[in-house]
């Protein structure tokens, strides 16, 4: 699903940083990874460069077989929309936005009709059992809360992996727990998911965690 | 559209003080070229009223008085403008002119059983209709009339109402003129004048072949610009000057005056104030545009984590600039609109005021001002949108991870 090969990626500036430094790793579908690092090590720019938010220097970056390089702006736009669902540490919802709008969202940049949207946004809310709050705005709803509503958004176009940076870093430990659960639930069905964190007790929840150090994978 | 129409109501609701703050910029500015562009158009119809009512493909022919002597003649001769010569005159320049006719007034009263007017009666031609005046009943006087010599008259609608007490059934009904009976076949309506008008032959039998006419109209054809009526003009006055016996070059002997020229002349003043005043209420609206471009910015700059969401979710960037601008052009719209319905109300209010003045300037808006104000409110919206639009397309995903 994911196959990154000798990335490396040098801030440039009047001492250049050279972030990664040459990252081999491999992430098959269906697999329920966990990127671990302390701040500094580089795993928020691996998680920009798996997200096509941000460009690598050199090496090879396939994303469900399809080679991510030297993209135009409208094609990596197009590429995340399909491809991957993204779950932030601060939820990211658009706050003037109700939870069935901000689930919708994706689909509407892709096109699809408003009752089609709301229709599957109606869907994925169920799954994530918020269908009574869709009219909720989000600053109505708790953080348990909107970051299920953000996971239904991310879900909602059914993409190759699903990125999750710090997903429980902004939650108490008991909705982190749910949060996480939700993440086991996802990877029985079989979504792909990789979660960048910091915190051990998420780590240990996943499959497999992969550690980075002075960007390098250790 | 209806997600579109969503997002912008939306987006406008977050600030409303801002966006109202901002809109009643764009409303004042419009209001003013409103206007402007309504004042400048009263102008217009002013100046058109008058030059309707004077047909202005014709020339004005007046006789005046010799100031050069010629072939031995003396300076200080009176010029008649004769019947017979009208002819000749028609015939100096048949490209450019149709029809050369005049007036010949009578010194006779017009009068029924009941009342007499103080009107002049006036011999006259077709052509000195064409349009003029305003028909109400029955027909100007043709060619037969003339040619018959017929006693028949085309009366204003006042005069007819003092001589039957009566406007509606007037045509076929019989008045005085002078000793002869006459039929009304017409009445007319008209800002200022009233004369009785009978064929022109008919006077001139009457007055016993008085051959003095008080003016001479030089009708034209095929004229499309200046020069052409000029040079009908020239061969007009060279004519008369063979004729008559007088230089060329005395400008003194008759007098012209291009109607043609001087409504060209007055169509580009015209235009001229218009476009002073399109310049001035656009630099108005101008105002009210940077304001809205303020505030795109603002609002660009404000939303910049929002922008960094909806890219890495998948906007592509066309699609941001397409809102960002769509949302400039709703605001200027929005408030433009009741810009311009203020501005009509106010429209409206000058001309309640000015309903009593002497002169008859009429501010108007017609529809044509209304879309072209609402064109220039759609450019104005985009070219305000458009610099803040591009800022908001450079906003990187990767502003969606950071925390505000």
């Amino acid at each position: 699903m994911i196959k990154l090969t000798d990335i490396n990626k040098t801030y440039p500036g009047a001492v250049p940083l050279h972030v990664l430094k040459g990252i081999n790793l491999h992430i098959e579908k269906g697999e329920l990874v966990s990127i671990m690092g302390a701040s500094g090590s580089g795993k928020s720019t691996l998680l920009n460069i798996l997200g096509i938010l941000d460009t690598y220097d050199t090496g090879e970056y396939y994303l469900d077989g399809q080679l991510v390089r030297n993209l135009s702006e409208n094609k990596a736009a197009e590429l995340r929309n399909h491809k991957i669902g993204f779950v932030f540490q601060s939820f990211n919802l658009i706050n003037y936005k109700n939870a069935l709008e901000n689930v919708a969202l994706p689909l509407f940049y892709q096109g699809f009709s408003r009752r089609k949207r709301n229709v599957m946004a109606m869907e994925q809310l169920d799954r994530m059992g918020l269908k009574e709050w869709h009219h909720h705005l989000p600053s109505e709803l708790s953080g348990g809360q909107k970051q299920r509503v953000a996971i239904a958004r991310a879900l909602i176009t059914n993409p190759a992996i699903l990125l999750a940076d710090e997903p429980t870093g902004a939650l108490d430990s008991k909705t982190s727990v749910e949060v996480m659960g939700i993440f086991r639930q996802l990877n029985t069905e079989g979504v792909t998911s990789v979660i960048v964190t910091h915190d051990p007790s998420v780590a240990a929840q996943c499959k497999r965690t992969i550690r980075i150090v002075d960007g390098l994978i250790v | 559209m209806i997600d579109l129409t969503k997002e912008i109501w939306q987006t406008m609701c977050t600030n409303k003080l801002r966006t109202i703050l901002t809109g009643i910029s764009v409303a004042w500015g419009i209001l003013m070229l409103i206007l402007l562009l309504s004042i400048s158009q009263g102008v217009y119809n002013m100046s058109k009223g008058f030059t309707s009512k004077n047909d202005p493909l014709r020339i004005s022919v007046w006789a005046g008085t010799t100031s050069l002597p010629w072939k031995g003649l003396k300076e200080g001769r009176t010029i008649k403008l004769r019947a017979r010569d009208m002819e000749e005159v028609a015939k100096s320049n048949t490209e450019y002119i149709a029809s050369v006719e005049g007036n010949l007034r009578l010194t006779a009263q017009v009068s029924t059983n009941k009342d007499y007017l103080s009107s002049r009666v006036t011999g006259t031609f077709p052509e000195h209709f064409n349009g003029r005046y305003t028909l109400r009943q029955g027909r100007f006087l043709n060619q037969a009339d003339l040619r018959d010599q017929r006693k028949v008259a085309v009366l204003n609608n006042k005069s007819a109402s003092v001589l039957f007490n009566d406007t509606l059934n007037v045509v076929g009904k019989l008045i005085k003129v002078g000793n002869s009976a006459f039929t009304v076949v017409g009445v007319y309506a008209h800002e200022w004048e009233d004369d009785v008008y009978i064929p022109f032959s008919t006077a001139y039998a009457l007055s016993g072949y008085y051959d003095k006419m008080w003016e001479n109209q030089i009708h034209l054809k095929n004229v499309t610009n200046e020069e052409q009526s000029a040079k009908a003009e020239r061969d007009a006055r060279n004519a008369y000057a063979k004729l008559q016996n007088f230089d060329p070059k005395d400008d003194n002997a008759i007098y012209t005056f291009d109607r043609y020229a001087s409504s060209i002349e007055q169509e580009r003043s015209n235009r001229i104030l218009t476009m002073a005043m399109w310049i001035i209420g656009i630099l108005t609206l101008i105002t009210g545009i940077v304001g809205v471009s303020n505030i795109m910015f603002v609002s660009v700059k404000e939303r910049t984590h929002e922008i960094g969401i909806r890219r890495a979710i998948g906007a592509k960037p066309r699609k941001i600039l397409g809102q960002i601008i769509a949302e400039s052009i709703a605001l200027t719209t929005i408030f433009g609109y009741l810009g311009i319905v203020f501005g009509v109300l106010a429209v409206e209010g000058i001309k309640y005021a000015l309903r009593n003045a002497s002169f008859p300037l009429r501010p108007e808006v017609d529809l044509t001002i209304a879309i072209e104000v609402l064109l220039a409110l759609v450019i104005a919206g985009a070219l305000a949108g458009i610099v803040p639009a591009i800022k908001a397309t450079k906003v990187s995903p990767v502003e969606a991870l950071r925390d505000e």
